[in-house]
């Protein structure tokens, strides 16, 4: 710690920050800060004015107060692990990190809820009651270090989503810092429907622009009895993609199916965790089925059957939990993987109605051939959530917008067939623009419009979520807005 | 009474056949309007919209009635809107497994054609008698099934809605998982008509289970703290009942003929799965409880049976003054809730599911007692932490007690919310929490 610099400065905010959190809970020299310029999405940096580390709510709602009466632009980070910019600080916001607010506050498994503070990571919830037979559920690929306010945030998805839902069907109760600095609690002891708008739905999924959430109530599950998992390797994508709808058209609700194509699978078995996928194949599936243990082995006897008529080339049962486990330490860390076969690489997340998988994927391949732009794809293959990794070398001068636009491309493919921008990873500034290839003017002020009921001075998180006004009623409202103020 | 330029006006947009005057001065349960219209299109109910608004007219927006006795407090506005003939399915994906419905469609009809393609919605609302799609979604209805599959508001993946100057809004979108932009489905879902008219549902679908059977497991008297056990035990299990529903022994009498507190537990999955709990079921049921195993015929006869006991008449000639409340607790008090509504003299039988904290009970008596009783039991349930709504009851009594309880203390944001989407409170006024 470089104590002896600690404060040298004429800043009274930053005294009067520091003197809220602590001297040792506040960044604001240059060099400090700089880890703090982007989050996932690291194609836009933004040097924030400080970052502050509060230690509980009342801090928070001190921090947030002073801010919103100093007219300074605020913001909320948990582990930083956002791929769509989302805690990136555009405006030179003073960031409010929470990762020092990580304590488990309650585990009450007779009404199977949990209660934690935002920082809390994801994987320790599950780790920490998984001894006494239960989980959390969403599994975001980053679990293992991103904070469950940052899930309420971009209402994060996950593998097994297919089956058990994303964030906002497990959150019961938030407790919330609203830009102003009050605090206010959003359901309580875990109790469902409580009279009134659904503000849990509204805020969950808000990309930390309505409020800063302090403390999370969650719906804990018990582990299934039995899990069952399934690789299949296939020549055709287009087999793979036949495949993926034939299983659902079964009956069957698989805990997770997913899919990779030739070029990730070159990325994850060049990488750290590789399992021996066959390089020539044009598609992997990986398919999961869980529940009561004498319902499993049909259900994997259907799902074979419908591998074999759709021209598998090899299918297998994994043996044991660790086999399984490898395979899915080999999905998992598939993004990442990227950096063994290119230098730099960008995540999209588009979602398409299932039956159009085979469409979507070939245009895909003409997008990639139109930018000379390799394009892998990792995804979520039950659910129609597409993630196409755009790889690229941000040395060579023009490729990092030529990726760029190869990504938006991407996203208007899945716009085109009734599709959405964004499954899991939001829209931050990364997608802004996007937004209108699925929204009219009139539906984005709709949203605009929620926005400023919570955030009317629009000092947390500005420049987020949607279009740089310039048409619809947005600067009309901003100028109003500032004058009013 | 209507004036003839709102006449003449609905007249223009609407076959005069489509608009009806109301008669009746006073109406036994209000949510009612000087004069009703069905429009059949999204184009019409738009145009009504941007007529009330701009002519300051109230609207309220109902589907075909089922819920004129849930919330309001007001008896009549100038107009009412029905869905009742703005009906029928859009696109169903039968592939996706995704619906895309009018609002007018009727519940039960759309979960027969779901059926002949061996889908289903799954949400078993109680009010399923009647119900429009439309309506089920406005007021966020589920049923004990909740446990395993959730409400309405996790399957609803896109809206189209009309606001009330009559300009259309779209949320969410075609696919089942989209977070572009604020999840503004959930804002409509469970708003009670308050913010807009919902003309267009997208919903996702699930397979139908390929079997299904209904443990009913009975509890004769002075074996209650073994329901607590029991219910903890199987929920602590790995098995995966998809309803575990106490029943009061009112309610059972009525739909088993055992007079006894009874649990039901519904198994849905491969018929090897099913069998399979019904055993484990089996070995770990209390020495004293009583259980029988209704198969899928049965099941589904017992499903109907009980939704037709709370599929209340709200027609005006009904006589009756009876009461609906829904109570929300925590998992581990709906045992005492239904307890407690057992001691009440008034009550009539009630059910709340134990793995989801939600319960209802059924009371009937004079306007006085109810009001009483209304009382007394949210005292209770605000005791432990929970809420009481009153689900149906007269206007009357509606202005007797309150409806939703107390606002919360971020009411401000709810008000919020309708005044930048309704500022002339044109919608369903005074209809939810608060006087929204
Ligand atoms: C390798 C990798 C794999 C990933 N896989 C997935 C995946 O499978 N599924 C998925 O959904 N996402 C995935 N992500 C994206 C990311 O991990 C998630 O979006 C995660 O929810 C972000 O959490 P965080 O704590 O890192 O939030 P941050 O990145 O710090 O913040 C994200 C947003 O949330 C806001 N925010 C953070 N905390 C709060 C709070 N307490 N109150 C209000 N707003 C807040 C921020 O302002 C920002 O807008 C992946 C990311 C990586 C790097």
């Amino acid at each position: 710690m470089r104590r002896k610099k600690r404060l040298q400065t004429n800043d009274k905010h930053i005294k009067n920050l520091a003197a809220i959190v602590g001297e040792k809970e506040i960044l604001f020299h240059k060099e400090d800060l700089t880890a703090y310029e982007n989050d996932g999405f690291t194609i836009h940096s933004y040097l924030p004015k400080a970052v502050v580390f509060p230690k509980n709510t009342e801090e928070t709602a001190e921090i947030v107060s002073y801010l919103s009466r100093n007219d300074l632009p605020f913001l909320a980070r948990g582990a930083g692990t956002g791929l769509s910019g989302g805690a990136v600080p555009l405006n030179g916001e003073v960031i409010i990190s929470l990762v020092k607010m990580k304590r488990l506050l309650n585990v009450d498994l007779k009404n199977r809820c949990a209660v934690v503070e935002p920082g809390y990571v994801n994987l320790t919830l599950t780790n920490s009651i998984s001894d006494k037979g239960y989980y959390y559920a969403p599994d975001p690929s980053s679990q293992y270090c991103c904070t469950i306010g940052g899930n309420v945030a971009e209402n994060a998805g996950g593998a097994h989503c297919l089956k058990y839902g994303v964030t906002t069907n497990h959150i019961l109760g938030l407790e919330v810092v609203t830009p102003d600095g009050a605090i206010i609690e959003i359901g309580k002891n875990g109790i469902m429907d409580v009279p009134g708008y659904d503000l849990l739905g509204i805020l969950t999924g808000s990309e930390g622009t309505l409020g800063i959430v302090t403390k999370i109530t969650v719906r804990i599950l018990t582990h299934p009895e039995e899990k069952k998992t399934v690789l299949a390797y296939f020549d055709d994508v287009a087999d793979g993609s036949q495949a993926v709808s034939d299983i659902v058209s079964e009956g069957i609700v698989p805990a997770a199916l997913e899919m990779m194509d030739g070029t990730a699978i070159e990325a994850v078995e060049s990488a750290a965790y590789p399992v021996g996928h066959p390089k020539d194949i044009e598609a992997l599936l990986l398919i999961e089925v869980d529940g009561i243990s004498a319902g499993i082995e049909e259900q994997i006897n259907k799902i074979l059957d419908v591998c074999e008529k759709r021209n598998v080339r090899s299918v297998k049962v994994a043996e044991d939990e660790q086999e399984r486990a490898r395979w899915w330490a080999n999905r998992k860390t598939g993004f990442g993987a990227m950096g063994a076969i290119s230098p730099d690489y960008l995540v999209q997340d588009g979602v398409i109605p299932r039956s159009t998988l085979p469409q979507v994927l070939g245009r895909i391949r003409e997008i990639s051939q139109e930018y000379g732009l390799r394009i892998a794809n990792i995804f979520h293959a039950g659910d129609g959530n597409l993630h196409p990794l755009i790889l690229f070398d941000s040395r060579i001068p023009g490729e990092t917008d030529k990726a760029l636009e190869a990504g938006s491309a991407c996203l208007q493919a899945c716009a085109d067939v009734g599709g959405s921008i964004t499954g899991e990873h939001g829209v931050g500034i990364e997608k802004r623009e996007e937004m209108r290839f699925v929204f009219s003017d009139k539906e984005i002020e709709a949203q605009t419009n929620i926005r400023e009921v919570f955030n009317p001075y629009y000092l947390l998180n500005a420049g987020k979520l949607f279009p740089s006004p310039g048409r619809c009623g947005e600067v009309k409202k901003e100028e109003k807005a500032a004058a009013s103020k | 009474m209507i004036t003839a330029d709102v006449w003449k006006e609905l007249t223009s947009i609407l076959p005069a056949d489509h608009v009806q005057e109301q008669k009746t001065a006073e109406t036994r349960y209000g949510n009612d309007g000087q004069v009703l219209v069905f429009p059949r299109t999204e184009e019409e109910i738009a145009a009504i919209l941007t007529f009330a608004s701009t002519a300051e007219k109230k609207v309220n927006v109902c589907g075909c009635g089922s819920k004129r006795g849930l919330g309001g407090t007001e008896d009549t506005a100038d107009i009412l809107l029905s869905t009742a003939s703005f009906r029928g399915i859009k696109e169903h994906s039968v592939g996706d497994m995704t619906i895309f419905v009018k609002p007018g469609t009727p519940f039960r009809e759309l979960q027969d054609y779901l059926a002949s393609h061996g889908q289903k919605l799954p949400i078993d609302p109680i009010h399923a008698e009647n119900a429009t799609i439309g309506g089920v979604i406005a007021a966020n209805e589920s049923g004990p099934k909740r446990l395993a599959y959730g409400s309405a508001r996790d399957l609803v993946i896109g809206l189209r809605v009309a606001y009330a100057n009559g300009e259309i809004i779209r949320t969410g979108g075609k696919v089942v998982k989209n977070v572009a932009g604020y999840d503004m489905n959930k804002l409509f879902v469970g708003s009670m008509g308050t913010l807009g008219v919902i003309t267009e549902i997208g919903l996702k679908l699930r397979p139908l289970p390929e079997h299904e059977s209904l443990v009913l497991l009975s509890f004769p008297e002075g074996d209650i703290d073994d329901i607590q056990a029991f219910s903890e035990k199987l929920m602590k299990s790995r098995m995966e009942p998809v309803s575990l529903e106490l029943l009061t022994p009112a309610l059972a009498e009525t739909l088993t003929g055992d007079a006894s507190f009874t649990l039901a537990a519904a198994l849905e999955d491969v018929a090897s799965s099913v069998f399979y709990q019904e055993d484990y079921i089996r070995n770990i049921q209390p020495a004293n409880a009583r259980l029988s195993i209704l198969n899928v015929e049965e099941a589904g006869a017992f499903w109907e049976r009980f939704q037709h006991t709370f599929a209340l008449d709200t027609s005006e000639q009904h006589q009756g003054t009876e009461v609906l409340v829904k109570i929300g607790v925590q998992h581990s008090d709906v045992l005492e809730v239904l307890k407690e509504g057992e001691r009440e003299a008034l009550c009539e039988g009630g059910h709340g599911g134990m793995g989801h904290g939600l319960c209802q009970l059924h009371l009937k008596g004079d306007k006085k007692q109810l009001a009483d009783s209304i009382s007394s039991l949210r005292e209770a349930v605000e005791e432990k932490g929970g809420y009481l709504v009153v689900q149906h009851a007269s206007l009357a009594l509606r202005r007797e007690v309150s409806v939703w309880g107390e606002p919360p203390a971020h009411f401000f944001l709810m008000e919020g919310i309708k005044t930048k989407i309704d500022p002339q409170r044109t919608l369903n006024p005074k209809r939810f929490v608060g006087g929204l």
